[in-house]
């Protein structure tokens, strides 16, 4: 019998041992909070005294180098597309994609508009959606125990996904910014094919 | 043998202590705010996750530095009387200590330089300044220290404070001792004088380019960078300890002092943290060194 | 080997690469190595010997007198050493400027005529050796034209006002003691009054402080150490001033007895406790000064300045601890400060003569090998351990708290402190941070200025961690000068108050540095990014725009400039426009007209016939 999903398993001393790697990345999700939209108004009690979020080792943090949880808070518009894919790009590996609210599920309530892009999983590959317009505070803990159990199950591999496919999503991201400044990630068809190997394996 | 046992219970030691202060840190301040906190074994879970991740180097320099400014950390809790133990006590003491303690922030600073970022260059520049301002009334407050007890050995001060009491209630050195309350949280980079990583406005400063090990270095030397402060304070002022045991209740006991400090303050700006650091301080480290001075010629 | 035929050889030596110069480049630079190599050779076979050689006794009846001796051994080294070493870097560095038998010529003088200095047994071939000194000096640092043509007259000046005060000394001790010689004087100095002796030693230290640029005498140092060529600036700033130090140890330990000159005088006013001061003030003002410095060669030579604050201390303070201190700060200094000289000079050669650290950057990546040499200077700058201005220092601190100067010791460590900042502002300012994109192409420095560099970064290291060598021949010198030498080993010194030992340090530093470094490598291979892969809020990074470099301590050089303006400097600038205003008045009486001369005559006349038959004074 396998244990209910989303139940908190910090302090099992077995599978700390079993699995330090993965047990480290659910129990400190390192947070980018990219404050998009109005989404950010429901974080800022989320991480202090009404619902403390760093009981479940989830704080913000400043830079993508430190952080592995991305969470994107509100409508994407193309200027900060640029942005959003910039900082995901720069976050070590592995790292969840966590998008917050209707607008970047589909576009939301500016699912007509002609400067926000209605899919971000057409850019960078996305982990878990919170939805809703506003979703609460304690949604964000609910898709907390949901990406502790996709990172047990070994499911969270949005990572992954976008080394496989980094030249489609990088097609996609050129499509609607033009051409980007900075030069593409992943160059090399061997990584390609390691990341491949990895996904399948 | 018995030197290479002492040398890895100690560094391992103050390495456990250091984390496991981090994680009361964190717990002591949720509590004043009125919150549950992360658990106690918050800071190993993050090594441990960091230690999982890829990082990003920016050259050689910015992994040499990191393991630069861990080494100097080490080495320095080898100098510092742990209890009865002192792996290193024979070369050099109280100065050489103070040289040690140099290399740690100057390892992190040349790996932040290297990477690049105004950020971390703001963040160097910032805690430079701040070494200035505190190192004014440290270098007083242990001049006196060494005037007084005629000596440059910390352990030597140390037995002579177990034969004779705290030397902060010493009456010629009281006054150095207040002062050395006034600028420990400088020292130790806790609030109010967090200004060096300041995350909301320069992105943590010299960590802004740090991801995976290098955090996880990091957050080590912050450790060792802790237990330092303390127990260099509970060393000179505190009268040491005549075993471990005794030794880490003081160093807890002068923890929480600070902690309460920290949970509750705000962030000074840079030259605000100066002018105060030179100020009050400085002025009574001047006038301990002064009466030390006085009544031991 | 003689002393004699050493000096010849020396100065036919200079002489004969001046002329070779003229037939073919590359002969001289050949020459003017082997010349310092045959000078540190047989500098070096001289080690341990203690002798005297009369030179040459005819003229004026003044013997002059050539002496060899521990502590004239150890100076005598450093200058061939680190002579040796600017020879070598300027081979490239002095061809794009022109004039390179004059340079090269200038510098053999130079270095020859300081190890003349610090050869000589009496005051008459010291003062000789000085003159040449100042003038080849002062040669050099205008050598650049311009700009330097200002230093070096700022220089000539001081030089020779510092000259001037020591021939008074000189003639005055002659008429005293009947001899120039060192030992003739200091045996017949026994008797003479406090007074005196304070008298000899002021007219002595202001020709020795402003050679070694003690703080009120040390304004023509920054813009002459700036304007120089980089090689030179090196051998100015490494051993140059330290000429200055050698006269002041030769003064009070080897002429007047250390017991005495602790002695002299009142017990709060005397000499001693008027150089401790300025000495205490050299390392304050100059420290702080360098904070503001923009220039990596003004930086470098405020730093000197205040490092020979130091020296000054170490050596004013008079015990044997802090004479072996000052003294081994002296060679710890001459050799980390002439490395740094080479690093900036190097950089300056790649740059096409750029100094302006806010316009520099990044340039580890095309210059490793000058970073890692630029590193380990300033390491030995600010005294980290391994490195080896640690000791020198520790020395001095110690000496100082064991023997009750709280405040002198404050003052030492509190400029450490500052050190540390101008160090790092210069190191991160050309090295690290962005890399202009004007730099791409950028070349390394090249094999002729990376071989000098290595080899005195790997000096520093190894004196750093074997600080038991140079102390050694300290030992020997202090017992020359009849002082009990202190209790070392090769890895440190014991006192009976706390002792230091390199061994346990750098084993520890070591060994720990390794077994992380292991553990580093353990975790997961992180990948290389481009200083263009750089956090900037997500925005891509802004080329060129993207580095804090200027202004880099501003909220603490705000504060704190107020309180710094160049008193000194002021001073003498007041002074000489003091002087030129009394010139120009005298001009107008001096016309240059005979007529107006005679007229002088003639309304001088008068007003002594009028004194004379008004009051009958004769």
């Amino acid at each position: 019998m396998t244990k209910k999903s989303g139940k908190m398993d910090r302090n099992n001393i077995g599978k700390w041992f079993k699995s330090p790697g993965n047990m480290g990345q659910k129990y400190s999700l390192h947070a980018l909070y990219f404050c998009t939209g109005c989404g950010i108004i429901e974080i800022p009690p989320t991480i202090t005294t009404r619902w403390d979020a760093e009981r479940f080792g989830v704080i913000p943090v400043a830079t993508p180098r430190q952080a592995n949880l991305f969470l994107i808070t509100g409508y994407v518009s193309v200027k900060t597309l640029r942005y959003i894919i910039r900082s995901y790009e720069q976050m070590p590996e592995p790292k969840y994609t966590v998008g917050f609210g209707s607008c970047p599920i589909n576009g939301g309530m500016y699912w007509d508009s002609y400067n926000t892009i209605k899919h971000l999983d057409k850019y960078i590959p996305v982990d878990g959606w919170i939805a809703g317009c506003m979703p609460r505070p304690e949604a964000v803990f609910v898709a907390v125990t949901h990406l502790w159990t996709l990172i047990d199950k070994g499911m969270a591999t949005g990572y992954l996904k976008y080394r496989e496919h980094y030249a489609k999503y990088r097609r996609n991201q050129e499509k609607i910014l033009g051409e980007l400044e900075w030069p593409p990630l992943f160059s090399k068809e061997e990584e390609n094919e390691k990341s491949r190997e990895k996904v399948a394996g | 043998m018995v030197l290479v046992l002492q040398i890895l219970f100690v560094s391992i030691l103050a390495c456990l202590v250091g984390l496991f202060l981090i994680g009361l840190s964190r717990k002591v301040t949720a509590r004043i705010h009125w919150r549950y906190g992360p658990p106690l074994s918050q800071p190993f879970i993050d090594i441990v996750k960091w230690f999982s991740q890829t990082a990003v180097s920016h050259g050689k320099l910015f992994d040499a530095g990191m393991i630069f400014s861990l080494t100097g950390s080490v080495v320095v809790v080898l100098f510092l009387p742990f209890g009865g133990i002192c792996p290193l006590s024979g070369s050099g003491g109280l100065l050489v200590i103070l040289y040690l303690m140099l290399i740690a922030p100057l390892g992190i600073a040349l790996s932040a330089g290297e990477s690049a970022n105004p950020h971390a260059s703001i963040g160097v520049s910032r805690k430079m300044q701040l070494a200035f301002g505190y190192e004014l009334s440290l270098l007083m407050i242990l001049l006196s220290l060494m005037t007084y007890y005629r000596t440059v050995s910390i352990v030597d001060i140390v037995e002579t404070q177990i034969q004779a009491g705290w030397s902060l209630v010493q009456l010629p050195l009281v006054v150095s001792g207040l002062a050395y309350l006034l600028i420990m949280p400088a020292i130790m980079g806790i609030r109010p004088f967090e200004m060096i990583q300041a995350p909301q406005e320069i992105s943590s400063g010299p960590m802004a380019e740090y991801g995976g090990k290098f955090l996880a270095f990091a957050t080590l030397q912050h450790a060792f960078n802790i237990y330092i402060g303390l127990s260099l304070f509970v060393n000179l002022f505190m009268g040491g300890g005549s075993n471990a045991g005794y030794f880490l209740i003081k160093l807890l006991l002068a923890f929480m002092v600070f902690q309460v400090v920290h949970a509750v303050w705000p962030r000074f700006r840079i030259e605000q943290a100066v002018r105060y650091l030179w100020r009050w301080p400085a002025l009574l480290a001047f006038i301990g060194l002064i009466i030390v001075w006085v009544t031991t010629s | 080997m003689k002393l004699e035929i050493l000096l010849a050889v020396f100065f036919g030596g200079s002489l004969l690469t001046y002329l070779l110069g003229k037939i073919s480049k590359r002969a001289r630079d050949i020459l003017a190595v082997l010349v310092l190599l045959f000078a540190t050779a047989g500098i070096t076979s001289l080690y341990g010997k203690s002798s005297t050689a009369t030179l040459y006794t005819g003229f004026l009846d003044f013997p002059m007198v050539l002496s060899i001796h521990p502590f004239a051994w150890i100076f005598a080294l450093t200058i061939a050493v680190v002579g040796l070493c600017a020879v070598i870097f300027s081979w490239l560095y002095i061809r794009k400027k022109g004039r390179t038998d004059f340079f090269y010529f200038m510098m053999l003088l130079v270095i020859f005529s300081m190890i003349g200095i610090v050869l000589s047994g009496d005051f008459l071939s010291f003062y000789i050796f000085w003159e040449m000194m100042s003038w080849s000096t002062f040669l050099l640092i205008s050598y650049n034209r311009g700009k330097a043509i200002a230093a070096g007259m700022k220089y000539i000046v001081m030089s020779v006002a510092g000259s001037l005060a020591m021939l008074v000394g000189m003639i005055s001790l002659y008429t005293q003691t009947g001899t120039l010689v060192f030992e003739g004087i200091s045996g017949s100095l026994n008797s003479a009054s406090s007074g005196y002796l304070q008298f000899i030693l002021i007219l002595f230290f202001v020709a020795f402080g402003i050679k070694n640029a003690i703080w009120p005498l040390h304004v023509w140092l920054p813009p002459a150490h700036s304007e120089a060529p980089s090689p030179f600036s090196a051998v100015l700033s490494g051993v140059l001033i330290k000429i200055g130090t050698f006269g002041f140890i030769l003064l009070i330990y080897g002429i007047i007895q250390v017991q005495v000159f602790v002695n002299l005088g009142h017990a709060l006013f005397n000499v001693r406790n008027l150089l401790l001061l300025l000495g205490a003030v050299t390392i304050l003002i100059p420290t702080f000064i360098a904070l503001f410095q923009d220039d990596a060669k003004r930086l470098l030579a405020w730093s000197t300045v205040a490092q020979a604050g130091y020296i000054i201390l170490g050596i004013a303070y008079g015990t044997s601890e802090s004479l072996s201190g000052g003294t081994l700060h002296f060679f710890n200094h001459a050799l980390f400060k002439s490395l740094l000289f080479m690093v900036v000079g190097a950089v300056e050669f790649r740059t096409n003569g750029v100094r302006d650290l806010n316009s520099l950057g990044g340039l580890i990546k095309k210059m490793p090998v000058t970073f890692v040499a630029g590193l380990i200077g300033v390491c030995g700058l600010i005294g980290v351990p391994l490195t080896n201005g640690f000791v020198s220092k520790w020395l001095i601190y110690h000496t100082l708290i064991v023997n009750h100067s709280p405040f002198l010791a404050f003052v030492a460590l509190l400029g450490t402190w500052g050190t540390i900042l101008y160090s790092y502002k210069l190191i991160h300012h050309i090295f690290l941070g962005q890399l202009p994109r004007k730099y791409e192409k950028l070349q390394a420095a090249p094999v002729s200025m990376k071989v000098p560099m290595i080899f005195l970064s790997l000096t520093v290291f190894v004196f750093g961690v074997l600080p038991g060598l140079p102390l050694h021949v300290i030992n020997l010198s202090e017992l020359g000068f009849g002082m009990e030498p202190l209790a070392i080993n090769m890895w440190g010194v014991v006192t009976g108050s706390g002792s230091i030992q390199m061994l346990n340090i750098a084993t520890a530093l070591i060994l720990g540095g390794i077994v992380l470094w292991l553990f580093f490598r353990m975790g997961p291979k992180n990948t290389r990014a481009d200083q263009m892969d750089n956090y900037a809020a997500g925005a891509p990074v802004p080329a060129d725009r993207y580095q804090y470099s200027v202004k880099f301590y501003d909220p603490l050089t705000r504060m704190i400039a107020p309180y710094l303006k160049d008193i000194a400097d002021n001073f003498y600038s007041a002074l000489a426009r003091g002087i030129r205003n009394a010139g120009n008045g005298i001009r107008r009486i001096y016309t240059g007209d005979v007529g107006n001369y005679a007229l002088y005559i003639i309304l001088f006349l008068a007003i002594l016939i009028f004194i004379q038959l008004y009051w009958k004074v004769w």
